[in-house]
């Protein structure tokens, strides 16, 4: 039986990735005539806001290249050359829990949620994912391979993500039943990060007042029991010549993506800090990124069914609520584009300081090898609908064809998780429940 | 040389020689009678003799020569005892060249220039020597620097948990229908429902307690819930482990944290049968854990406390084992891998101060002015005078507090300064470095470092020292009593005891599957909870009389150990439950020394070892010095004598003249607990014969002593002066860390005297141990004052 295998195909048998492909095959390698066996960094954020969108006021009319920004997008207005709108692309998982449980749990994951206790507001009551999620599946790809290991591999970041572990506040699962919880306190990320270089900075810088007291209390002992005191002194004052030089090390320029970014000082976890905590979260993102700590990330601010109250904006009422409201309602759904032009202003600011920051080692920006995808548990806040999920691309990351709104006919968003990983590198048969992986990853996306 | 089958080294010899192998050389057990040598002529002969046919294998000091005989030559053999194994031993090369005089020539000689503990203790007067904080003092000093604030549990009889079970999820008062105290958490509530008017699809149990552990150690947390729960530990606010989803059939959590023995840890578990459209499991829930010494258990009641806990500090960081060099744990060097987990031992601190204590002083304090963040300052001013020991100076709270907070404005970074600094402070880290405090501050010092390891922290101690009330011996005696009566002292014993018995590095019992089916890892840790409530009872029971411990015939037991070990394992109280006292059997049970925890460790898996019982008994129960044998030796193998006893084969393989010198002793006490077999169950016969349990025992002062049987040997030592003076000098060692002859030439014989007129009460020992340690101060070197008016300098 003859059968000839597409490159897609080829690559799943063989088990070869596509950055390994172009050796196998003999092509050029695009642009590493020096470091052939250096691939480029391909890093991806997945950012999450809550509740559906209006569509309306987001989707482009046209498609293809030549389209215009909506109300909402207007912020992303800077990149439109390097965005991908993607129309059409439905979450058709089924089973338990409802419509925000499956639009959080499967989302990322693409498979059904186990049954469990947690009843919504509607539908049957649900437990956790039943597997892991992309980002988690690519950080394992990723770590397996000494090329392409990083310290972290991933980055769970949060913003007011409530204290409450349930299938409305986790999209990233590490495998079945094993959610990962975002880290939503940026000093807790920060200690994740930066915490033993700055607790070294904090030490070095205290060690000194201690030799000096070190020589006063040897005054209250005998002279016999002086040798353990100056013993112990004489190790603060190595440690703390190590330090020194250590520090100084890390002060150089060639170390700068080691640098240790500066928070405000006490901003507590409050709704009105969200937008103080979003910057610092991002911030510490891209310089996460930069220095190599990790290249998938995830980033959720707030949660399914999310209710913050965005009074920095004139408003009131808590997001989901206002979500509720019917299309007829004008002040709400003023407010709800308002809200989600919010949304979108921090991935632009996102892209922007990634767009700034050039890539180590490397060239061009961060952001051209970085992809962000901005996504949604639900198509649309009162309808609950899980078609239409409003996914967003900014960034070269995973190399498609930027610069244009696409539009599919009703697909599985199996089918785009696919599309992901194929680009990432990991081509994969299916992602989540087979049955919804039929036709392969999307076409025309490169 | 003698003949000895010397047969390929097996595990059991190695551990065999490693025992013998620790020379507690610089174990210094205070005065002894010291024969003088009668004559300057005797004197020099004896010189002579040792100069010529000793010294050129034992050093020209007795300090041993490497290539011949390395281990120094020190024991505790009377003049006489030295000469006998000399005249038969000695030269090894030529035994009969030294005989007679000559040998008690040499014999006098030696001891009286290097041998005996006298010359070692003049050699080098044992002084209170600076130290640091031990690994464990350094957790508890954490713990209660945490506790400070928040207090501690007090010792109580309230076993097991409190439940609160309510109709549907909610929490309200209104809708509570069962309050008790539960044993334990090991439920199966079917479809049923936990009890009268709780609907079974709709209810929820808030169990709110603490946890108890018996040893330090890493534990790991087990729940098994088929429903929804939560389980807070360390605090109510700490979750430890979040089941707030029930999702599939993931049914069993695990988490592994590290706790201190005498530490009481608040935990709460909210557990929830969620009412749903769809099928519900049916609800069954389990707590459990794996102990650092045991195997997988419910978690018994007896570690369990039915009552409100405040929050408890857990210090997570690794510490490197202390110097254990002088037979207990001291701080007396230090190094890199230490300072690097005083940092890190630091920092977690801060973490928790940071997140917990602030915001608590924050609340407690909102009425205070805070200008200049002096509500930030005061907090860690608090802090640093606990840690301290004492108050602060203005110079030391400008190092250790304001230059830190100056430096940040945010102010979890300047707790962690702060902290850190502090924390790394000599002030800190050498308890002993007080001599500029008030002497009622010492002495709280003392006395906290002594019962607790720890830092003065309960509130009428605080204010004992505020108000100088710690001056008199009386004043220390009241307040060594009161902090006797304490989980953290109870602690310590429980660490002491388990010393005392050689069982602190036990590793896992296994016995021979066949010869003793039922043998199994559960009935293990059966016998070390009946061991652990058996060392209570004596040591905090009625009586704390330490003469239990070898006359006691009774012990703790419960069905499985009735089961295993028969009738006279029978719980007294037949219709109770769990482990409970057993009946009395004055034939075959004395106290601790028939314990099959212990019984069974000293021997090997399939028969009794009477060497290990006999080493066991000769060094950690009568105190006495044993050299480490000349060689590794393999037990005979029971199966090629087959008509021998155990008592036989062991006199066979040690019969030659050198082994002798320790087996004697060794032999003579082993011998007497042979009636235990190697899982510790009473045996009448061997291979068909009747055990013979007769052995003797020659005392310090040269007295030999036989008995017939373990009943006389038990009777003997809970008598035994040498067994007295181990006891005492042990528990000193441990609780104070320093030697005993450092506060005093007679201070161990005080000691032992004091705790005779107590009738050998074991609390009463522990407050004289520590008035002892608390009221022999330093003073201050070259004659500075003591600073007796600081409390007026108090900020």
């Amino acid at each position: 039986m003859s059968h000839q295998l597409n490159r897609r195909e080829f690559l799943i048998k063989t088990g070869i990735s596509v950055a390994a492909a172009n050796f196998v095959t003999g092509l050029p390698s695009l642009g590493f005539a020096n470091s052939a066996t250096v691939a480029p960094k391909k890093r991806l954020v997945f950012v999450f806001s809550p509740n559906g969108i209006i569509p309306k006021h987001f989707w482009p009319d046209e498609t293809g290249e030549n389209f215009q920004l909506k109300r909402i997008l207007q912020p992303l207005a800077d990149f439109k050359n390097r965005m991908m709108t993607l129309h059409g692309v439905c979450n058709k998982i089924k089973g338990d829990g409802d419509g925000h449980m499956r639009g959080m749990g499967c989302l990322l994951t693409g498979i059904e949620l186990f049954p469990g206790d947690i009843q919504g507001g509607s539908d049957t009551p649900a437990g956790w994912s039943q597997g892991i999620s992309l980002d988690q599946r690519l950080k394992n790809h990723l770590q397996a391979d000494p090329a392409t290991q990083t310290r972290f591999g991933s980055l769970e970041f949060g913003v007011m993500v409530p204290d409450r572990a349930d299938t409305w506040t986790r999209m990233s699962y590490a495998g079945p039943n094993q959610p990962v919880a975002p880290i939503d306190d940026p000093y807790q990320m920060f200690d994740k990060l930066y915490g033993q270089t700055k607790n070294r900075e904090l030490l070095a810088s205290v060690l000194d007042g201690l030799s000096e007291d070190f020589r006063k209390v040897e005054n209250l002992v005998s002279e016999e029991d002086r040798h353990l005191l100056q013993d112990h002194l004489a190790m603060v004052r190595e440690v703390e010549q190590e330090l020194k030089t250590e520090l100084v090390r890390k002060e150089q320029p060639s170390d700068v993506g080691h640098a240790v970014p500066q928070l405000p000082p006490n901003v507590a976890e409050q709704n009105d800090n969200i937008p103080t905590i979003t910057k610092m979260q991002m911030d510490m993102l891209v310089n996460s990124f930069a220095a190599d700590f990790a290249r998938i990330a995830t980033f959720q601010i707030t949660n399914s069914v999310g209710q913050p109250r965005m009074r920095w904006l004139g408003i009131d009422e808590g997001h989901h609520s206002l979500s509720h409201e019917p299309d007829t309602n004008e002040e709400s759904y003023e407010k709800l584009i308002k809200i989600n032009t919010w949304y979108c202003e921090q991935v632009a600011y996102l892209a922007k300081r990634l767009d700034e920051t050039p890539e180590p080692g490397g060239e061009g920006s961060m952001l051209d090898n970085t992809s962000i995808i901005w996504t949604n548990e639900l198509g649309k806040g009162n309808s609950h609908t899980r078609n239409n999920i409003p996914f967003v691309v900014v960034g070269g990351g995973l190399g498609w064809k930027m610069g244009r709104a696409m539009k599919f006919e009703d697909i599985p968003h199996n089918r785009l998780l696919m599309s992901i990983s194929e680009a990432m590198g990991y081509p994969e048969k299916t992602f989540g429940n087979p049955n919804f992986c039929g036709d392969g990853p999307l076409a025309g996306l490169s | 040389m003698p003949v000895c089958t010397i047969t390929p080294l097996r595990l059991a010899t190695i551990a065999l020689a490693i025992l013998f192998a620790v020379v507690d050389a610089y174990e210094l057990r205070g005065e002894e009678v010291v024969a003088e040598a009668k004559a300057g002529d005797a004197k020099q002969r004896g010189q002579a003799v040792y100069e010529k046919s000793c010294a050129s294998c034992h050093g020209k000091e007795g300090e041993g020569v490497e290539e011949f005989y390395a281990d120094p030559l020190v024991g505790d053999l009377t003049v006489a005892g030295l000469t006998e194994v000399i005249a038969e031993t000695m030269p090894e090369d030529d035994p009969e060249s030294c005989l007679g005089d000559d040998a008690a020539a040499v014999a006098a000689y030696i001891h009286k220039s290097f041998y005996s503990k006298v010359v070692q203790i003049t050699a080098e007067p044992p002084r209170v020597r600076l130290a640091r904080l031990t690994g464990n003092q350094l957790r508890q000093s954490l713990a209660d620097l945490y506790a400070a604030s928040v207090g501690v549990v007090w010792p109580t009889h309230d076993h097991g948990i409190k439940g609160l079970y309510f109709n549907g999820p909610s929490k309200n008062n209104d809708h509570k229908r069962l309050e008790r105290s539960d044993p334990v958490i090991d439920f199966d509530f079917g479809h049923r429902g936990p009890g009268e008017g709780i609907d079974p699809k709709d209810f929820s149990i808030t169990w709110r307690g603490a946890i108890r552990p018996d040893a330090t150690g890493n534990y790991e947390i087990v729940v098994d819930s088929t429903c929804s729960f939560v389980c807070y530990l360390g605090s109510y606010e700490r979750k430890f482990i979040d089941n707030h989803v029930q999702s599939g059939d993931k049914t069993e959590f695990r988490r592994s944290i590290t706790l201190s023995a005498g530490r009481v840890y608040p935990i709460r578990i909210d557990f929830v049968q969620r009412k749903r459209k769809t099928e519900q499991p049916p609800a069954k829930i389990r707590l459990a854990w794996k102990p650092p010494y045991g195997t997988e258990q419910v978690i018994p009641s007896r570690n369990l406390v039915a009552v409100s806990s405040p929050a408890t500090f857990a210090l997570q960081t690794k510490l490197p084992a202390d110097d254990r060099s002088y037979g207990y744990a001291r701080g007396i060097t230090v190094d890199k891998q230490w300072d690097e987990s005083t940092t890190n031992a630091a920092l977690e601190f801060a973490q928790f101060a940071a997140e917990e204590l602030w915001p608590a002083y924050q609340r407690r304090h909102r009425n205070d002015s805070n200008e200049n963040r002096g509500r930030l300052r005061a907090f860690l001013v608090e802090l640093a005078t606990t840690a301290f020991r004492g108050p602060l100076q203005d110079e030391d709270r400008n190092l250790y507090i304001d230059k830190q907070v100056d430096a940040t404005e945010d102010d979890v970074e300047a707790i962690k300064r702060a902290l850190l600094i502090s924390l790394k402070s000599p002030r800190f880290l050498y308890p002993m470095l007080d001599s500029d405090r008030s002497k009622s501050q010492r002495v709280a010092n003392r006395l906290a470092l002594t019962l607790h390891d720890s830092l003065p922290t309960d509130k009428w101690l605080v204010q004992a020292v505020r108000s100088n009330q710690l001056e008199e011996e009386t004043q220390v005696r009241e307040a060594a009593r009161r902090l006797v009566y304490d989980y953290r002292t109870r602690g310590k014993v429980r660490e002491l005891m388990y010393q005392w018995l050689n069982l602190d590095q036990a590793s896992e019992m296994a016995k021979d599957e066949e010869k003793f089916a039922g043998f199994d890892q559960e009935l293990v840790g059966d016998l070390r909870a009946s061991l652990d409530a058996f060392l209570d009872e004596v040591i905090w029971g009625e009586s704390g009389d330490y003469r239990q411990l070898f006359l006691a015939d009774w012990t703790f037991t419960n069905q499985r150990l009735a089961t295993f070990y028969g009738e006279t394992w029978n719980p007294l109280d037949l219709h109770g439950q769990g482990l409970r006292r057993s009946v009395s059997d004055s034939e075959r049970r004395i106290g601790v020394l028939s314990h099959p925890y212990l019984m069974g460790r000293l021997s090997y898996h399939n028969q009794t070892s009477p060497i290990h019982r006999g080493i066991f008994l000769i060094r950690y129960v009568l105190g006495r010095t044993l050299l480490p044998p000349q060689d590794a030796f393999t037990p005979l193998a029971p199966d090629l004598h087959p008509d021998l006893t155990t008592r036989e084969r062991v006199e066979l393989q040690t019969s030659p003249k050198n082994c002798q010198i320790c087996h004697e002793k060794i032999n003579g006490l082993g011998f007497t607990l042979e009636n235990f077999d190697a899982v510790g169950r009473y045996r009448p016969m061997e291979r068909g014969r009747e055990v013979n349990a007769a052995g003797s025992y020659t005392t310090r002062e040269g007295e030999k002593i036989s008995f017939n049987g373990p009943g006389q040997l038990a009777g003997f030592l809970a008598t035994s002066e040498d067994a007295q003076r181990a006891f005492v000098n042990r528990t000193f060692q441990h609780f104070v860390k320093q030697p005993v002859a450092a506060f005093g030439p007679d201070a161990l014989d005080q000691l032992i005297e004091s705790f005779k007129n107590n009738n050998y009460s074991i609390r009463e020992l522990l407050i004289e141990i520590a008035v002892v340690a608390a009221t022999d101060l330093q003073e201050k070197p070259n004659g500075q004052e003591n600073s007796d008016e600081s409390p007026a300098k108090q900020t």
